[in-house]
């Protein structure tokens, strides 16, 4: 419950149309059924909801609540569990009315942005330019701003426009106290063209790798390095997604690359980074590809153990990549690099040129990262196993480990079948790391499948910490209370750095630095054992790590 | 059925917000990248057609209650079918669509009405019209012409006009110059005259139910007694009412029904119909949503898993009606069609559905704004659409923002290339 007086306050703050405590209201908010493991898709309902248009109602709102000890929650686009509020007395900040590009500086190639930017949005305006962003691979819906402050920022185009944090040259932030600060060279009036100054550097304090997840206060606008784009200010084509043809400009070239096993798929990846080829590269399993374009001619297929086979084994080690080029002959060369690579560790290419429709087909839903969202068809959600960002081979054996546990549940029915390993893996920066990401679909709507998507992501971290990885446990504070203790307790470290700039934890950090107890409940007892054996054996003392 | 029934399509619901935009490989601007007139004004997710859902379940949950203002939640929204659209690019297992009309229908039966509802259902209960016109005037717009009176005489092709066309004076002429344009062509036409009524859809839109399946059986009869074995209208959203709710409430209509558009194509294919009169005029062409995407024929109650659901039974809006008047402007000499960023399943509605003209002005008025800032962002100089509603906000909001846009029905530029009417008259 909101009092009288505080709701009063908002609706001076953002004026009356734009705060709302209404139950109904209140309940569109609460709904975040993804990553969302309860029966019901619902969390905590916000006590009133406020849409702020200028960064000044922002700190106005945030002042507010902090006057009648009520937490805050800001949101972009609202994806997941973690834009919902984690406790019952929480203002939820839907920033959608804070819209506008505010500035695309063609020639110092960077755009300023506000978080309720879509990643479509941004890409359509920056190509008009000869300009890119990065699009994280959840898809062009969510907000570039979001990914680049406060959450992950992996995306297909990471090859060659890296991690979303990466992208930050200047932030404008609304802190937990309502203060309105500015990082990077907009700290000191000096312009969005560096995140680290001169003014104030941002890095490390604004996020570490996952982000604050809305625990942090609200971001209001952000500078965002943009990156070349050879292409046509517009793509031209017609359909949606799944029947989308678009007309593949000169400068574009896209191949799938096969390999006989996956530590030729690595070597591969190594040399392509080594040189510097490639605009856009996603690992896919060919079995996803059937999975979502097709889902009931999957279905019906996916018991002929030929066709997984075919699809999951010989067909399997592959990856995606576009190349661009800036001139015929720059385009040219790169082909050669690359034909040259593949040749060398005994693959194949496919070349899209070869299959106009294919190549139609992919290049804006690459380009564009639309396709990932499909994968809800075949059971209506999906969940990871998340990978930490590590070398290529290490994350390649990984995701092996990962497809085999997967398929034990899928056995049981307690997820879906999707016939393969199905990663979402992206190298980035010159293929020295990468980021993988075990994809498995499932129906949230089946009590089985809910106990199955608990059960399978304990085997996740468990088998993560076996391989000696560091399981990302980034959006679910839970685990990382269990987990932080193995890798170098990071945990205290944000609570510091939480505790310093929001002295009176006023944000929400249910997502951040509030942890909860692990709901071990769907576990079966002997991997609860077996983790907390891990966990003690690998805990890192105050000496460093162990032994 | 009933919302319980769309427990599982609102429950897949993943909240990712593609029923907020544009399909987003088609997003070519930061301008016109929106699809939903409703959250676009509003700005609560509650308003998109997610948060509608979301309403659904919280009251089934008994979370929330039905009182006026989640009613008012409920009806501000054009039902356009945008949202429909955009979530089925990723989705197999949710029909938005259906939830809101459900949505409609619980308030009605929970007796949460608009009075602005009321006074149309009235209107209709009294004079046959959902427009508070008498029903004596409904054959008006055809006298004097020269065509079959459907009560007396058997016909070939049964013309319904809609309330719209029968009643605004602005929109008469047009259905006029179609029945004269389809008889020089040959064809054998009648119309009910008087004794047309509403087709009902408006009711069904609403959520009053019983009243959309009298004036469908009403139709049903006169088809039957007719003779016809096609019927054709000019109103895109009678068009719409007859190939999906028609079926729908199990009143299907034994004969073929057709657009205007849909047969002025076909006529120019056979070559019955050419345009031979030039019109040098750039134009852009507005999708109707109930031609478009809510033109799709009714595929069915799928009762089982809709994972499981043929793709065939799948309303995605792509099977709507987008080529026909596409081809008469093409087939019309010197007129040159630029389209706008919104087309086809992703069109931006024009504001007048839903019920949302006649209980929420203002929002019927700013969507069409925003429609005709698309248009004029094109360059072109009109704007054509293919329904009598879309023609009478596009008319006024042109009007009051003095646009420098001309609105013109499609038909009215088909008679003037094919030598029916005289450039005059538009
Ligand atoms: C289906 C799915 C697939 C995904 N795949 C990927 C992927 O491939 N790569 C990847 O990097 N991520 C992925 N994610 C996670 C993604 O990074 C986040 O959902 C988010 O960053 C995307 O932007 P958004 O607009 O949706 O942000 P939101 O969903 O609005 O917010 C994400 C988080 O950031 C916080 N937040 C958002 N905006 C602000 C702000 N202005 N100020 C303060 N806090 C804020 C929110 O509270 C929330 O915790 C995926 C998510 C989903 C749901
Ligand atoms: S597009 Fe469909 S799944 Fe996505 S939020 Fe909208 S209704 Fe839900
Ligand atoms: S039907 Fe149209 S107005 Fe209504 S929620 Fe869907 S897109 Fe919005």
């Amino acid at each position: 419950m909101i009092s009288d007086e505080a709701y009063k306050e908002l609706e001076e703050a953002v004026g009356v149309d734009n705060v709302s405590r209404h139950p109904a209201v209140l309940d569109s908010y609460a709904f975040q059924p993804f990553e969302n493991h309860e029966s019901m898709p619902w969390c905590p309902r916000p006590v009133a909801v406020a849409l702020p248009s200028t960064t000044q109602e922002v700190s106005e709102v945030i002042k507010a609540c902090n006057r009648h000890n009520l937490k805050h929650k800001a949101f972009s686009t609202g994806w997941g569990l973690w834009c919902g509020p984690t406790t019952d007395d929480v203002v939820q900040i839907d920033l959608r009315r804070m819209n506008r590009i505010v500035e695309i500086d063609e020639k110092n190639m960077f755009a300023v942005i506000e978080p309720y930017v879509c990643g479509a949005q941004l890409q359509a305006e920056a190509m008009k330019v000869g300009l890119n962003t990065h699009i994280i691979g959840a898809g062009p819906n969510c907000s570039p701003l979001a990914s680049a402050t406060s959450m992950h920022g992996v995306g297909h185009d990471s090859i060659y426009m890296s991690y979303s944090a990466r992208n930050v040259l200047g932030l404008e932030w609304v802190m937990p106290t309502g203060e309105v600060t500015r990082l990077g060279a907009p700290g000191s009036g000096k312009g969005w063209f560096c995140g680290d100054g001169p003014g104030p550097s941002l890095r490390g304090t604004m996020r570490g790798y996952t982000g604050a997840l809305g625990g942090m206060g609200v971001f209001t606008r952000v500078a965002l390095k943009l990156y070349n784009w050879p292409g046509p200010p517009e793509i031209e084509s017609t359909g949606t997604v799944v029947d989308v043809m678009s007309e593949v400009p000169d400068c574009l070239r896209i191949f799938g690359c096969f390999f006989p096993d996956k530590d030729r798929l690595a070597d591969a990846y190594y040399d392509i980074g080594e040189a510097e080829i490639g605009y856009n590269c996603l690992k896919v399993a060919t079995p996803a590809f059937m999975m979502i374009l097709a889902p009931h001619l999957f279905k019906k297929l996916k018991g002929t153990e030929n066709l997984r086979r075919l699809l999951g084994g010989t067909l399997g080690q592959m990856f995606l990549i576009i190349l661009a080029g800036i001139s015929r002959e720059d385009l040219d060369h790169q082909v050669d690099v690359l034909k040259a690579i593949v040749d060398e560790h005994l693959g194949f290419v496919l070349d899209a040129k070869n299959i106009p429709t294919l190549g139609s087909n992919l290049a804006m839903n690459f380009i564009r990262a639309t396709m990932p969202a499909l994968v809800f068809r075949i059971g209506g959600s999906f969940s990871t196993a998340l990978g930490r960002n590590d070398s290529l081979d290490t994350q390649l054996a990984w995701g092996e480990a990962i497809a085999e546990i997967k398929r034990g549940y899928a056995k049981k029915e307690m997820i879906i079948d999707d016939m393969g390993d199905n990663p979402y893996f992206v190298p980035y920066e010159n293929n020295t790391w990468a980021h993988c990401e075990v994809v498995y679909p499932y129906d949230h709507r089946s009590e089985k499948h809910l106990a199955g998507s608990s059960a399978i992501n304990m085997d996740f971290i468990i088998n993560a910490i076996e391989s000696c990885m560091e399981p990302m446990f980034g959006v679910v504070p839970s685990a990382r209370k269990v987990l932080s203790p193995l890798t170098s307790n990071f945990n205290r470290w944000q609570r510091k750095l939480s505790e310093a700039l929001d002295p009176d934890q006023t944000s929400d950090k249910g997502f951040y630095t509030d942890e909860a107890e692990f709901d071990f409940t769907n576990v079966p007892p002997e991997r609860v054992e077996r983790l907390q054996k891990l966990v003690e054996d690998l805990t890192w003392t105050e000496l460093g790590p162990p032994e | 059925m009933s919302l319980e029934d769309y427990r599982r399509d609102i429950e897949g619901c993943s909240r990712c917000s593609s029923c907020k935009w544009v399909p987003y490989n088609q997003i070519k601007s930061w301008r016109f990248s929106k699809n939903c007139p409703s959250i676009y004004r509003h700005n609560f997710h509650t308003y998109s057609g997610s948060g509608r859902m979301v309403i659904g379940l919280s009251l089934m949950e008994g979370r929330a209650e039905l009182d006026e203002t989640v009613a008012e939640m409920i009806f501000r929204c054009q039902l356009c079918g945008a949202c429909d659209s955009a979530c089925k690019t990723y989705r197999d297992d949710i029909d938005i669509s259906e939830v809101l009309l459900e949505l409609r229908s619980y308030c009605v039966e929970s007796g949460e009405l608009l009075v602005e509802h009321m006074a149309v259902i009235d209107s209709l209960k009294r004079e046959g019209n959902s427009l508070g016109e008498l029903k004596t005037a409904r054959g008006d717009w055809a006298r004097g012409l020269d065509v079959k009176d459907v009560n007396s005489e058997t016909c070939d092709v049964l013309f319904h006009a809609g309330c719209r066309y029968s009643y605004d004076p602005d929109a008469r002429e047009t259905v006029r110059g179609d029945i004269q344009l389809l008889r020089s062509a040959g064809l054998d036409i009648g119309v009910a005259g008087v004794e047309e009524a509403c087709c009902g859809g408006r009711a069904y839109e609403l959520g009053y139910r019983g009243e959309a399946s009298n004036y469908a059986d009403d139709v049903l009869n006169r088809v039957k007694s007719s003779g016809a074995g096609t019927l054709v209208t000019a109103c895109s959203d009678c068009y719409s009412h007859f190939q999906y709710i028609y079926p729908k409430i199990g009143k299907e209509l034994p004969v073929e029904v057709l657009h205007v558009s849909q047969v002025m194509d076909r006529l120019i294919d056979n070559g019955r119909l050419d345009f031979k009169h030039e019109l040098p005029l750039s134009v852009t062409y507005h999708d109707p949503c109930h031609l478009g995407r809510k033109g799709e024929p009714f595929t069915g109650v799928w009762t089982g898993d809709k994972l499981d659901r043929p793709m065939s039974l799948k309303r995605s809006g792509r099977k709507g009606i987008y080529d026909a008047p596409r081809n008469l402007l093409y087939a019309m000499p010197g007129v040159e069609l630029v389209e706008m960023e919104r087309i086809r399943e992703y069109a931006w509605c024009c504001g007048a559905g839903g019920g949302v003209l006649e209980a929420f002005p203002d929002f019927s008025a700013s969507t069409t704004v925003e429609r005709i800032e698309e248009a004029l962002a094109t360059g072109a100089e009109a704007l054509v659409t293919a329904c009598p509603w879309c023609l009478r906000v596009f008319k006024d909001a042109v009007d009051q923002t003095s646009a420098d846009l001309e609105v013109y029905d499609l038909a009215d530029l088909a008679l003037i290339s094919a030598g029916v009417a005289q450039p005059a008259s538009v």
